[in-house]
């Protein structure tokens, strides 16, 4: 539909005699060229976009592209991934304190902690026989396509600082969240959409916190690795529609008479950024072109719609993100995150969790058997879970924040399909075995990526800065396939 | 695109490399050696004691000499040099494990110099600050008069270059008005220069843009990146905070030249000072800027742990250059700084009054802020005056009084009726109001007493409800609230003295009809009130709602109707207090008049307006001619409120007057410190907020700088720590100041990182320089604008962009300053030059944040309490960037888009982004489409009856400030004639276009030829030399 002719021709459409005659160099034509068809050239796995720094990569890459489907607020592991019949059995009963003693805790310091067994019911799913609790059952439908991890820890108890933490691996400001650290090692596979993508959606069962744009800044990054955030509803990017009384082929006439002065400019004086501002220009022109055609969902069939449970695509779900998503990922966006805010169940969680799962577990297994069914969930990597998880006190009818234990799963691109890895005690307070950090995580999902923690890293105040942080990280070689 | 790795990698070695190409230049430790020990063997060899192998650190010269690393009777056999050269992987150094390797370079500058003797050196930025002769260069005649010039052309002919010329004086023109005020000039301006361009008509031109007010705002701003100044708190709700009286407070500091070494003291201690003014008050805001939060949930201990930690860190970047935060865990890794320096700062704050979470919560109880919600203020506030609300006010009563001195009576016999009447009520009530007589009873269901001072008091269990008669037209009412004795003097039923809502309701009784009327309320106020708060600001006046003030004192609220209501016989005044039966004593009250001062409704008073208003016009004073209106301004505006004269004079006026209520009398809270008891602060181990262990630590400077006397061992305070900071042997503060006031003015400070003055960091390019430079900033008295008129005025700041390919190739980064660096505008002055060239640009300085169109929706996952951004008027939808609403959770688009920091944490040195979001905002934003509208009528209103080539001529001045060549006009001629077919054959998108935003600026024109021109102006509006200076 926009197949236009490529900027050179565009320029030279009105006359090339007369720009060149009146002095639009050789310097900048040959410079321009360079801009708009670089890369393509270049050996390796991508034939388009940006080369990223880590070139050629540590190890063979297994996932080239990681889909993050973040329940923010922090969803109950215990009504989840984690079956604890023990804590069930001494409902109401009060806490042990030899767990909870000295321990950090949220909105229920100054309080008496009593357990408060699961409301939900838990069952054995696929040959796998992992346990998933009922209020997943479209997730449990896939049982032995992913792996749950219930041993993850993180080092922050409240919303804003473990959102940091799980994206960056620091609670300090101006770190790179690891969308960016990702698109800045792996580079970028696509022309005309960002490399980092975020989209937010909001649960109507309550347990909705904010979240900042903050989640996805590049940081210290160069402001091209910062994740742009999807409207979720409208316009999907910001300013990306033509002005009121402007169309297309306008626009393509200011756009060209920019690059056009911009060009002239350029052979005339010595400005390094003027090359870069008119591929921008170019850029930002064909993601203009390119994301109507994205945000259009008319060449999705009907059962589609129906199997991620899409009442009207673009309204704003998280279904309709999840299809998103996987457009995205066919268009080779490297990190995609969404955001579903509605986990944090303080309170009446046997009311409002069902809501919040309802949301999001269709959508979610929709997704990965799309992926899959495309061919692409080899190397795509799909990853579940919140920024922390919830106590196995009660705190009346719901739940506080957790950061010692909680669950998360994973599946796709590189990982070990069908397993259960780390276990917790019978309380779910505590990891028993095979903890993984949030650096772990980190860790593994580099890997998975081809790129070694270690030798990944970027310089800022003197330091080289890393997402796994200065501790050391493991990867976690069991659930990679 | 400093941070981009490769082209990092490549620009910070040049200086060294000079030393490093030539064999036998003698290696200097700060340049060259300190840099590669720094980046490869300090992490295991140096000050941090934790990770040191082997004892050795490589950082102190005895030590590295008694280790055996560097080997004094036999410099070739140092075990330094082994080792580095070894190829075993288990004797090498760095080791292969560390993922560190040495170049050839780099090993052959430390074999050098060891050779050389291994002579350490001071680090550059913590060695005492003495003034270094200015270099003797060139012939008596002709030798620089600027120092700076003498410094600079020292290293350039050292080198053997030639320095680039002068940039032409168009250019100069531009670069000073941007780099001083952050604005254009005016063609006019240039022109003028251009005509007599010589030294001293540019040292006017700098004094005269230093005299600017704008000169301020341009200097605040990069002021605001390092002190992290924003609207809002940060974390998680990301609430409003009351901080923009602050932000003016720096703008006017920099305008009146305060002297650096007070704009320190007062803004870290200025509440410590003796009797210190309202405005030093304001400017200790500063300690308060850390991002704050009150999530639920939320430890108090862990958030004072990291407010703690942002003080020290913002202290450190914005004053010594250097990165203390590294310290909060471990000993710092390159720096002297340790753990307990890090703790020792933070303890100079201890004694901030503040809380960890800004809520009362049940887990977390907080006594002092009982009652708190998500739209409470974040204490200790101060109120301050702002020159920006009082200058306001005074011009909307201008306006008004604009809008009513126009006005015409149309009939001189209804305004002497009117008079009369009034003069009449005011003979009987010559305060305003006539006290009203309760009608019987509402169903004989009331039962009430009234008392002889015409109060009515109520018992019982019965609803505060009455009617009463007033016959005549009422424009307000006024309702006392009094205390009786019998209820122990409290004006609640019950007898208590806790405050108590009531949401009187209005309406009226018409005779025989069975519906009541209700009457709209246009504003409300009370004497006495619990304060009630909209996202963290007070509101003005009370709604219909009225939460009383505890104490049981009397109250009395005012309520001017929407419109005078004119009362017939039989008709009557149903009052409703909504009040859950509290009210105990009250006294209703009625007036034809409404109070003068919408600023003060409850002081209603028989003044000026009541005395003028009862003056009959007998239409033969002198001016009767020239003003056929009756009287005075101030009785016609009594006329025009309270008659009902002209409804639509009157919703003019009362939508002003709502703009005045909103300028609060124009004194806003501002976030300051207050002193109290310091909390105790103890040295966390590995930053762990919860480990209780740590040694207790006073408050302290960094143990390796000079110390501030204290012989009496006292605790230190904040006031000690900011005179320890701008006190002569501090070696950091001026070097850091100046470095950062350079960068301002050449795009990259003298030490490229000024943000790191440490040994990470860049060694400075002319040492020599960056000392005069501060020398001189300290010796002047901390002279600001001295400094900067320094800078401006010389030649090194005047060289022109461009140069020879020579001189491109041999010094590639610039580091010679042989020229000037090109530099794209930052966020806000995108907005500004954009805004400027539309001539949309509002000039206005100070007052609250500013909100510019933004996008549907932007806000939408902010919470506690839910954000809804409304545009701000067009009265303020043109000011500068400086003043937009600063969100630190989604910082405004068009900002975030051009490299503004979010200012969460302190910035010294912002990105220099160029990305395709950047060519979206300019092309799309409805902000710069409108600006492109504007600017087109703007050329077309000038120019419309010229030629289309010098339109585009006289756009180029505007925008470009200089003359389009034939090549640019020719393409532009040929664009505007496609554009205008385009719009001539779709006249409805023309005016789509032209519609666009509030300013409504093409009004009268031609709207295919403006649309068309709106896309020529948009092409200017984006071009990359607009948004760069050169």
């Amino acid at each position: 539909m926009w197949n236009e002719p490529t900027t050179i021709n565009r320029l030279n459409r009105r006359s090339f005699l007369q720009n060149s005659a009146l002095g639009m160099g050789g310097i900048a034509l040959s410079q321009l060229m360079a801009s708009t068809v670089s890369a393509s050239t270049r050996g390796g796995v991508p034939d388009v976009g940006v080369p990223g720094m880590i070139n050629p990569l540590h190890f063979p890459a297994k996932a080239r592209r990681i889909i993050h489907l973040c329940m923010a607020g922090g969803p109950s592991q215990i009504e989840s991934f984690d079956e604890k019949p023990v804590l069930t059995e001494q409902n109401g009963q009060p806490f042990p304190d030899s767990l909870t003693a000295g321990q950090q805790l949220a909105q229920l310091q100054n309080t008496r902690l009593v357990s408060l067994g699961s409301f939900a019911k838990f069952a054995k799913h696929g040959q796998s026989q992992q346990a998933i609790s009922e209020l997943f059952p479209y997730t449990a439908r896939m049982a032995d396509r992913i792996c749950i991890v219930r041993s993850m820890q993180t080092e922050q108890i409240n919303h804003d600082p473990a959102q940091a933490f799980m994206n960056s691996g620091s609670i300090l400001k101006g770190r790179p969240s690891m969308g960016s650290w990702l698109t800045y090692g792996l580079g970028v596979e696509t022309e005309n959409l960002p490399g980092f993508i975020v989209l937010v959606s909001q649960s109507s069962g309550g347990g909705a916190q904010p979240i900042s744009a903050r989640q996805w800044s590049a940081g210290f990054l160069p402001g091209k690795y910062q994740g742009v955030q999807f409207q979720s509803r409208g316009d999907a990017v910001h300013y990306i529609g033509n002005p009121e009384g402007v169309c297309q082929s306008t626009q393509r006439l200011v756009v060209d008479e920019i690059n056009r002065l911009n060009g002239m400019l350029a052979g005339q004086v010595h400005d390094p950024e003027l090359t870069t501002r008119i591929a921008q220009y170019e850029m930002a022109f064909q993601m203009q072109s390119s994301i109507p055609e994205l945000s259009d969902f008319a060449n999705e069939d009907a059962s589609t719609l129906d199997a991620y449970g899409i009442k009207e695509p673009g309204d704003g779900s998280f279904a309709s993100n999840c299809l998103m998503a996987r457009r995205l990922a066919e268009r080779g966006v490297r990190f995609i995150q969404l955001y579903h805010r509605g986990w944090d169940h303080h309170g009446d969680i046997d009311k409002s969790m069902p809501i919040t799962a309802k949301e999001t577990d269709q959508a979610c297994w929709a997704l990965v058997e799309d992926l899959a069914q495309r061919g692409m969930l080899d190397d795509t990597l799909v990853i579940w879970g919140g920024e922390f998880g919830r106590t196995p006190m009660g705190q009346g009818s719901g739940r506080d924040h957790h950061i010692q234990a909680f669950s998360i799963w994973m599946t796709g691109g590189g990982i070990r399909p069908g397993i259960t890895y780390g276990t917790t005690d019978e309380f779910s307070y505590r990891v028993a075995e095979n903890p993984v950090t949030m650096h772990d995580l980190h860790a593994t999902i580099l890997r998975l990526c081809g790129i070694d923690h270690e030798r990944f890293s970027a310089r800022f105040q003197g330091l080289d800065a890393k997402l796994t942080g200065v501790e050391k990280a493991n990867v976690v070689e069991a659930i990679i396939a | 695109m400093r941070f981009c790795i490769p082209w990092v990698i490549l620009t910070l070695l040049p200086q060294t490399t000079v030393a490093r190409q030539q064999p036998d230049s003698i290696v200097q430790f700060n340049r060259d050696v300190r840099p590669v020990l720094s980046d490869k063997c300090y992490f295991c060899h140096g000050p941090d004691p934790a990770q040191r192998e082997a004892g050795l650190r490589l950082d102190i010269r005895e030590v590295a000499v008694e280790q055996g690393a560097i080997d004094e009777d036999d410099w070739e056999n140092s075990l330094l040099l082994e080792r580095i050269q070894s190829d075993d992987p288990d004797f090498q150094m760095p080791p292969p494990d560390s993922n560190k390797s040495l170049s050839d370079l780099e090993r052959d500058v430390l074999t050098r110099w060891i050779q050389q003797g291994a002579l350490y050196q001071a680090h550059w930025s913590y060695a005492p600050l003495a003034r270094p002769d200015i270099p003797d260069i060139g012939s008596a005649e002709n030798r620089p008069a600027n120092p700076i010039d003498a410094f600079v052309l020292k290293g350039i002919s050292d080198s053997s270059q030639t320095p680039a010329p002068r940039a032409d004086s168009k250019t100069l023109v531009r670069r000073l008005s941007m780099d001083l005020l952050g604005l254009p000039p005016k063609w006019d301006e240039v022109s003028e220069f251009v005509n007599d361009d010589n030294d001293a008509s540019w040292l006017r031109k700098v004094d005269e843009y230093l005299a600017q007010p704008q000169y301020g705002e341009r200097m605040a701003s990069p002021w605001l990146d390092v002190v992290r100044y924003a609207d809002t708190v940060g974390f998680h709700g990301d609430q409003n905070q009351n901080a923009w009286a602050y932000r003016d407070w720096a703008i006017r500091a920099f305008n009146e030249n305060k002297r650096f070494d007070e704009f320190t003291i007062e803004q870290l201690a200025g509440d410590l000072l003796p009797s210190p003014t309202t405005d030093q008050l304001v400017a200790t805001c500063f300690n308060r800027l850390n991002m704050m939060t009150r999530e639920g949930g939320a430890q108090p201990g862990e958030y004072l742990a990291k407010y703690f930690a942002d003080r020290v860190r913002t202290v450190s970047t914005a004053w010594l250059g250097s990165t203390m935060g590294c310290a909060e865990c471990h000993d710092h890794k390159y720096d002297p700084f340790t753990s307990r320096d890090f703790y020792s700062m933070g303890a100079f704050f201890a004694d901030v009054q503040q809380w960890g979470v800004y809520n009362d919560y049940a887990y977390t109880p907080n006594p002092d802020l009982r009652g708190f919600n998500n739209d409470y203020p974040f204490p200790p506030e101060i109120e301050t005056e702002s020159a920006f609300l009082i200058g306001r006010i005074d011009s909307l009563r201008q306006e008004q009084n604009e809008l009513v001195g126009k006005y015409q009576v149309t009939s001189l016999d209804g305004f002497n009726d009117w008079a009369g009447k009034i003069r009449e009520f005011l003979t009987q009530h010559p305060d305003g109001w006539e006290i009203a007589t309760p009608w019987t009873a509402v169903d004989g269901q009331l039962e009430y007493s009234r008392q002889i001072d015409g109060s009515i008091v109520f018992s019982g269990d019965n609803a505060t409800e009455l009617e009463l008669i007033q016959p005549g037209t009422i424009a307000s009412v006024r309702i006392e609230l009094l205390p009786s004795a019998e209820q122990g003097d409290s004006i609640r039923r019950d007898g208590k003295l806790d405050p108590f809502d009531l949401n009187p309701l209005i309406r009226i009784r018409r005779n025989g009809i069975e519906e009541l009327e209700t009457i709209p309320i246009h504003l409300a106020d009370a004497d006495r009130k619990t304060l009630d708060y909209a996202n963290g600001f007070a509101m003005s006046g009370i709604t219909s709602g009225w939460r009383t003030a505890a104490g049981g004192m009397p109250h009395t609220g005012v309520y001017v109707f929407r419109s005078p209501i004119r009362l017939n016989d039989g008709d009557r005044v149903h009052l409703d207090c909504r009040d859950n039966k509290q009210v105990s004593g009250i006294r209703v009250s009625f007036s034809p008049l409404v109070p003068n001062d919408t600023n003060d409704l409850h002081q209603m008073k028989s003044d000026a307006l009541f005395a003028g208003a009862g003056g009959e016009h007998d239409g033969t004073s002198s001016n009767a001619q020239s003003d056929p209106v009756p009287g005075d301004t101030w009785q016609r505006m009594a006329y025009v409120r309270s008659s009902g004269s002209d409804i639509e004079l009157l919703k003019q006026l009362q939508a002003i007057d709502q703009e005045i209520v909103n300028c609060r009398h124009g004194k806003t809270p501002v976030l300051t410190t207050k002193s109290i008891e310091p909390s105790e602060t103890r040295i966390l181990s590995r930053g762990n907020w919860q480990d209780t262990s740590g040694e207790i630590v006073a408050p302290a400077v960094p143990h390796f700088l000079p110390q501030p006397g204290n012989d009496d061992g006292r605790r230190l305070t904040r006031l000690d720590l900011a005179r320890w900071l701008v006190a002569d042997d501090n070696p950091l503060v001026a070097r850091v100041v100046m470095n950062r006031l350079w960068q301002q003015f050449f795009g990259q400070g003298l030490s490229a990182r000024s943000d790191d003055f440490g040994a990470q960091g860049a060694s400075p390019t002319h040492p020599e320089l960056l000392d005069w430079l501060a020398s001189e900033f300290r010796e002047s008295g901390w002279d600001v604008k001295h400094m900067v008129r320094l800078i401006v005025t010389s030649e090194t700041y005047r060289r022109s962009t461009q140069s020879n390919s020579d001189l491109l190739t041999a010094d590639a980064d610039n580091q010679l300053l042989a020229r000037q660096r090109p530099r794209r505008l930052s966020a806000e002055m995108v907005r500004d030059n954009g805004l400027a060239i539309a001539g949309l640009l509002q000039a206005d300085s100070g007052g609250p944040p500013i909100k510019p169109y933004q996008p549907t929706g932007y806000y939408a996952n902010l919470q506690f309490p839910d954000r809804r951004y409304e545009d701000s008027p067009v009265r303020d939808q043109f000011r500068r960037g400086i003043y937009m609403h600063w969100q630190r959770a989604f910082l405004h688009p068009m900002l975030a888009n051009f490299d503004a920091p979010s200012r969460e944490d302190c910035i010294a040195m912002r990105n220099e982004a160029n990305n395709p979001q950047q060519a979206l905002t300019l092309l799309n934003d409805p902000a710069f489409v409108e600006m492109s509208v504007a600017f087109a009528a703007r050329v077309l209103k000038a120019k419309g009856e010229e030629s289309v080539e010098s339109q585009i001529q006289f756009a180029y001045q505007c925008a470009l400030l200089r003359e389009p060549n034939e090549m640019e006009t020719g393409s532009l001629v040929y664009l505007l004639d496609e554009l205008k077919a385009v719009y001539d054959a779709d006249r409805d998108a023309a005016k789509a276009l032209i519609d666009t935003g509030l300013s409504m600026s093409g009004n009268g024109l031609d709207p295919v030829l403006l649309a068309a021109w709106a896309n020529v102006c948009r092409v200017i509006l984006n071009l990359h030399e607009t948004i760069t200076r050169y």
